[in-house]
């Protein structure tokens, strides 16, 4: 993990940083962290915040308005001594199954008692922040294309929220703090990753990711034309080039005869879809339309999106869509974030976010390594908080 | 039923059990002919068109043609063994085979002729005739009894698929390679039912290989159809699995619809069905069995998708998926439900970086992907049943195989996401309901009117391991089946519990270390689904004086209780020794023999081992399944020759016993000639007990011994009530004899010469016409039907009112003769009909045509011995007056049933209900 830059970044800045959150998951490890901004930082182009909020009394601070940028960043998991290096003599506050798991080792690196915060909690309001805050968070991807979204913030409840991470959790938000993990399922990106791993010797993850753009699941999957002899099933309509049976062609031949790239692609296909498929469900089980997705196992790829997409789309016959977050993995640590804040004091605001993109472009998330300095450089949210 | 309507709805396709090669098919049909005695054999005079099927029946589609038996009639000599019939009026052949090809597994359905047993006797036509079953009555017609065979294999090994059916010419309709070669079927025409997608990619490699044409049959058309087929035809077909507890559920067929049937096949489809082909692909999913066995082998380089399976059984998944417990140090999730051992993320544990494919077990990742699989399909599944309201889950599809684990995640899920609101079943034909579905669209076959009492289930050697794993076609053959079992036992003895002490093929007999206990022996994860064979026994009806056939259950005895199992297993181990010599002496005592009594006792142990695997399974089901595996093994007769030397040793005494009850008083003759029949219910070989007594005297003198012992009160004695009934309660209330006594009679010997036979020599003096109703087929040493007409007129030598009432009932060959003199109606008659039967109880949901014929008049029944009025019917209730007589000669029974001990009595008389 190439942290070097960063790290001089954060220890050049390091005064400044007054709010850490950590979600630790399965596979990855999401920071949020927020830097003050005195006022001459970066010449960048920023707007500040409004105030018309009023001045929040405090009892404890008598810093009116902190200014500055939220900062993400990601390790993975099996690397978190990295992690516990980076952060290091930083106060921390975080989310994340992991918090409880790595609390003793927290402790004992960093000499500090790990916050928890419910991993759910932490979601939605990472969700809800985003999608009420930041402009252009979420859009929809469908043949390629993308396409934000504006979410009419009075109009947002309720929506899904699936999380998809090692696994996937499927949370019905009806409302700031008001939600229910109301399903979920074992087959998510620690299954892809896991599976991809064994099956094709990729490095990293975002290798894996990177394979499955070249390849072709054809050589793989059963196709409903493989068992129909090319024929469609216009019957219960299915077209010959729909998948009949994940993986089902790859019966006759030894692992080292397919190409990682086929493999990758068949793999990611079936994970996307099934994930697509169950959200659907569970969005007609309550009626809603409209579910977003998040999570770091999408990194904004343009496959897995489209996958995810398409089975939404099929199974309600066009009626629910599948939409998507710019932030996707940093929901848990952003609401940690946000319930640092509110721990502290009900009162936080948040009140003008402006993202701050340096090289951000539409698939930025899909870069390979995604945990480089660069990418959280880009990803900034420039903001003011009240911490009262 | 009567009347031409009745015509098509017993129409059954005949099936041979054993799929033999086709050419020697018709010399080894006549050596087995003892497996089935329900079928008759008659000329038909042409008929005019029949109508339509009767409304009890299954209806698949009303508009759907039956059969068109009009005008059929047996082809060529009719002494021949196994006559064509021809159908003159048919316009196609009948077909015999259908098939689902898919990705995966290619199933068939594919049904034989029966072999009819030439039954020709006098008995069975002075019965017809007696009851009205005859020419011009729906008995009258052919029937094609027949059996349902369902065999699987490989997708990629369709070349064995094709010479098997090449080899038994089912494509041919399976006929008698002669007969079809020489009528010269119209190749060009021929036509098979299929479905699946191989359908149409193999239609040409079945045109070129065996020049036939598939038609294609929709494949959700097929998969409903099945269903459906099974759910209302097969008592025992749906079943719920959790934490490895099988459960047989009983479907009210009037409360079937709608329920989402659930295929998983190579890939997965969700059916929402509302009825009879009504039916809509919901949903579906593209993670199925294929995907499993495809990343299974990549995976774990297994050759095979059975090997996969059993790889799951060792596996510990927990190396390898992400636990919640992972995540959170060991701790639930409580706040959301999820438990610590809950899957986080599938495979999630599989990215740790010094760890290669090479470093997991195979086991491990097998059993992962197993879960994943089979738990996603759950989900989803329920999802799918809750969006449409659907309590009911099937779940179907060569994926599950049986196979305890996938069957448990799977109704994990459902129970989990559902918070027990909805059930997952499991079918036992699931593999086939694709297969089954093409079987039943063929235009005429009859199916559809099957009604669940004609439908018999065997489990022929070979059936049951068929339907767990793939192992091809079942074995046909007797030798095969031998050394199949000699290798199984010499490969597996680790499972199988008795061992032999001497090498196979030489012992014969005692050669068993008997099982002390069953619990070991329980393999809780292996694959015990099996699929039998069907009989399709057309004659076979329900019993019409049963009280009410729906909450009828006959089994007293429920071996699901665990205790009662293993209790039985040794009772019925400790008994298998003595079994196998008897079975072996039968036969000659031949080397063969001995290799057959070996296969036999270790097959038998084989299936009692695993009871649930056939349905739900009662005590009277495990007896049977014993009599039905000694004929697999071509044990016709086991007892036949004890039976012989104790029917002449009774036959000879009863002329003194006669004159001894003769001498008493009306009164004293009733009370002695029950005691008689208690008594003499202790000669029964298939009691431990009484064998051991046989050693101790002569027949007359055991009897009069034990009859001094019956002295009342008995355990359950309600004489008094049976005798009131008789006689009166005073000289000035006579009451008016019964007309019609049917006695089911148990063993041969002192038990009927002289026990049951003077019953009904007394109910005859009275005026009541008496039927005897005796097993179709051997059983222990009960008395079967063929050979009571024997023993009747034996005894009538010596007696004038048996003499008499037997010729009345057409039992003596002179009365054929005489048929229409005076002396006809000098004597009620004495009649004999089989029950339809070869066990040593009776279920009375299928019982006999002719059984089923006498018992119209019939206004009382009496159930003689622990086969027919204890281990079965000890609760059942009738329309007419029942008494139920036995000696309890088990001490565990005694005391279960009446809190007595052994050799206590029960005369139960229950008054009509």
């Amino acid at each position: 993990m190439e942290t070097c830059s960063f790290g001089d970044e954060i220890e050049e800045r390091e005064s400044k940083i007054s709010h850490l959150a950590i979600d630790i998951g399965g596979s990855l490890i999401k920071l949020v962290y927020f830097s003050r901004d005195d006022k001459c930082s970066t010449g960048d182009q920023w707007i500040n915040s409004s105030n018309e909020g009023g001045d929040v009394s405090s009892s404890e601070s008598t810093c009116p308005i902190l200014e500055g940028k939220l900062h993400f960043a990601k390790f993975e998991t099996s690397k978190i001594n990295e992690c516990v290096e980076f952060i290091r003599s930083k106060k921390l506050h975080h989310s994340g199954g992991g918090a409880y798991k790595y609390t003793d080792l927290f402790k004992e690196e960093l000499g500090v008692a790990l916050d928890k915060e419910d991993e759910m909690n932490c979601l939605v309001a990472g969700a809800n922040f985003l999608l009420k805050t930041v402009r252009h968070e979420a859009f929809t991807y469908l043949d390629n294309k993308k396409e934000f979204e504006p979410i009419d913030q009075n109009d947002l409840y309720p929506y899904l929220l699936v999380n998809i991470g090692s696994g996937v959790s499927m949370i019905k938000v009806d409302g700031d703090g008001k939600f229910e993990r109301v399903s979920g399922t074992n087959v998510g990106g620690g299954t892809y990753w896991g599976l991809g791993k064994l099956l094709t010797k990729c490095k990293s993850f975002d290798e894996l990711l990177e394979l499955s753009h070249h390849g072709n699941n054809r050589v793989i999957d059963m196709l409903v034309g493989d068992i129909y002899g090319g024929l469609d099933y216009t019957k219960i309509g299915l077209s010959a080039t729909a998948i009949a049976s994940s993986f089902g062609k790859a019966i006759n031949k030894d692992l080292e005869e397919y190409r990682p790239e086929d493999i990758s692609r068949s793999l990611l296909r079936l994970i996307s879809n099934n994930i697509g498929q169950i959200s659907f469900l569970n969005a007609l089980r309550y009626g809603i339309k409209r579910i977003f997705f998040g999570g770091f196992f999408i990194r904004g790829h343009p496959y897995t999106m489209d996958t995810i997409a398409v089975g939404v789309h099929f199974w309600s016959k066009g009626e629910a869509k599948a939409m998507f977050l710019r932030h996707e993995g940093f929901l848990g640590a952003l609401g940690a974030f946000v319930s640092y804040g509110k721990s502290r004091s009900d009162d936080i605001i948040v009140h003008c976010l402006v993202e701050r993109s340096l090289v951000c472009t539409p698939c930025r998330g899909a870069a390979v390594d995604t945990v480089d300095g660069n990418m959280d450089e880009s990803e900034t949210i420039e903001c003011c908080v009240y911490p009262s | 039923m009567g009347g031409a309507g009745g015509l098509t709805e017993d129409l059954v396709l005949g099936i041979n059990d054993h799929i033999k090669d086709a050419v020697v098919d018709v010399r080894e049909r006549g050596s087995e002919s003892v497996e089935e005695g329900e079928e008759e054999r008659e000329m038909v005079p042409p008929r005019g068109p029949t109508s339509s099927s009767s409304g009890v029946s299954i209806h698949r589609s009303s508009s759907r043609p039956q059969l068109d038996l009009s005008g059929a009639a047996i082809q060529g000599n009719f002494e021949e063994k196994d006559p064509t019939i021809l159908l003159p009026n048919q316009s196609d052949d009948i077909y015999h085979l259908a098939l689902d090809i898919g990705g995966s597994l290619i199933k068939l359905v594919y049904f034989s002729r029966h072999e009819d047993r030439p039954l020709n006797d006098r008995r069975k036509k002075s019965i017809k005739e007696r009851f009205g079953i005859s020419n011009g009555n729906r008995r009258s017609y052919p029937i094609l009894g027949g059996r349902l065979h369902f065999v699987k294999f490989e997708t990629h090994k369709i070349n064995e698929c094709l010479d098997f059916i090449h080899s038994k010419q089912l494509h041919w309709g399976g006929l008698d390679p002669h007969q079809w070669t020489s009528e010269a079927p119209n190749n060009e025409n021929a036509i098979i039912k299929a479905t699946g997608g191989g359908a149409y990619k193999f239609a040409d490699l079945f045109k070129d290989r065996l020049g036939v044409s598939l038609d294609k049959e929709d494949e959700m058309d097929c998969l409903v159809a099945g269903a459906n087929f099974l759910l209302k035809a097969i008592r025992h077909e749906a079943f719920t699995h959790m934490e490895g507890q099988k459960e047989f559920v009983q479907i009210d067929h009037n409360d079937l619809f709608p329920y989402l049937l659930v295929n998983i096949g190579s890939g997965v489809s969700m059916i929402k069905v509302d009825g009879d082909g009504k039916f809509q692909r919901v949903s579906g999913t593209n993670v199925g069995g294929g995907t499993y066995w495809g990343l299974g082998r990549l995976l774990t380089k297994c050759k095979s998708f059975d090997e996969l399976l059993e790889l799951s059984q060792r596996g510990d998944n927990r190396t390898i998926d992400m636990l919640v417990g992972d995540i959170y140090g060991g701790m639930d999730y409580s706040k959301i439900g999820l438990s610590a051992s809950t899957i986080a993320s599938s495979f999630g544990k599989a990215i740790s970086e010094n760890k290669e494919l090479e470093d997991y077990r195979p086991e491990d990742i097998s059993l992962s992907l197993l879960r994943m699989i089979s738990y996603n399909i759950g989900q989803i599944a329920y999802l799918n049943a809750l969006r449409f309201g659907l309590k009911r889950i099937f779940f179907g599809g060569f994926f599950i195989r049986g196979h305890a684990y996938t069957m448990d995640t799977i109704s994990f899920a459902v129970q989990f996401w559902s918070n027990g609101e909805a059930q997952a079943m499991f079918l036992r034909h699931e593999g086939f309901l694709g297969a089954l579905g093409a079987f039943m669209s063929y235009e005429k076959h009859g199916l559809d009117d099957l009604m669940v009492h004609q439908l018999v289930e065997r489990f022929p050697m070979g059936a049951p391991y068929t339907g767990g794993n793939i192992h091809g076609p079942p074995l046909g053959d007797l030798n095969e089946k031998i050394s199949w079992m000699e290798k199984f036992v010499r490969k597996g003895t680790e499972i199988i519990a008795p061992v032999p002490m001497a090498p196979p093929g030489t012992t014969g007999l005692g050669g068993f270390e008997v099982p002390s206990s069953k619990g070991d022996t329980l393999r809780s994860d292996a694959s015990a689904l099996n699929v039998g064979v069907l009989h399709l026994v057309p004659t076979l009806e329900v019993f019409p004086l049963l009280s009410d056939p729906k909450t009828y259950e006959p089994n007293t005895i429920d071996l699901s209780d665990h205790s009662e199992l293993e209790y039985w297993f040794t009772v019925l181990s400790e008994h298998l020794p003595d079994l196998v010599d008897k079975a072996v002496a039968s036969e000659g005592g031949t080397d063969d023999a001995k290799r057959r009594g070996d296969a036999f006792a270790h097959y038998w142990i084989r299936l009692m081992e695993e009871p649930a695997a056939y349905g739900k399974f009662g005590l009277a089901n495990l007896l049977e399944l014993r009599e039905e595996c000694l004929r697999e093994f071509q044990f016709v007769d086991a007892y036949r020759s004890i039976k012989q030397r104790e029917n002449e040793a009774s036959l000879a005494v009863l002329p003194d016993l006669l004159m001894e009850i003769d001498s008493m008083s009306k009164e004293t003759r009733l009370l002695t000639l029950i005691e008689g029949v208690l008594a003499a219910n202790i000669f029964d070989w298939g009691s431990r007990a009484c064998v051991d007594l046989y050693h101790k005297g002569t027949i007359i003198e055991i009897y009069r011994m034990s009859r001094d012992k019956m002295r009342r009160p008995w355990r359950v004695d309600d004489f008094d009530m049976f005798k009131e009934r008789m006689l009166g309660s005073g000289e000035n209330n006579r009451p008016c004899p019964y007309k019609r006594a049917l006695l089911f009679v148990d063993n041969s010997g002192a038990d009927i010469v002289l026990g049951m036979l003077p019953l009904a020599r007394e109910l005859l003096r009275c005026g009541t016409e008496v039927v005897l109703v005796a097993n179709s087929l051997p059983a222990l040493n009960d008395v079967t039907a063929m050979e009571l007409p024997d023993i009747v007129a034996e005894a009538a030598k010596h007696c004038d009112i048996l003499r008499r009432a037997a010729e009345a009932g057409g039992l003596l060959v002179d009365a054929m003769n005489i048929q229409d003199g005076s002396k006809e109606s000098s004597s009620v008659p004495l009649m004999v009909v089989e029950n339809g039967c070869g066990s040593p109880c009776i279920d009375f949901r299928q019982v006999s045509s002719e059984l089923a014929a006498a018992a119209k008049e019939a206004d009382l029944i009496i159930l003689e011995g622990m086969g027919r009025a204890l281990h079965t019917n000890f609760n059942a209730r009738f329309k007419c007056d029942a008494l139920k007589l036995a000696m309890v000669k088990n001490q565990r029974l005694a005391e279960k049933l009446i809190k007595g001990n052994i050799y206590d009595c029960i005369c139960r008389y229950e008054p009509a209900r």
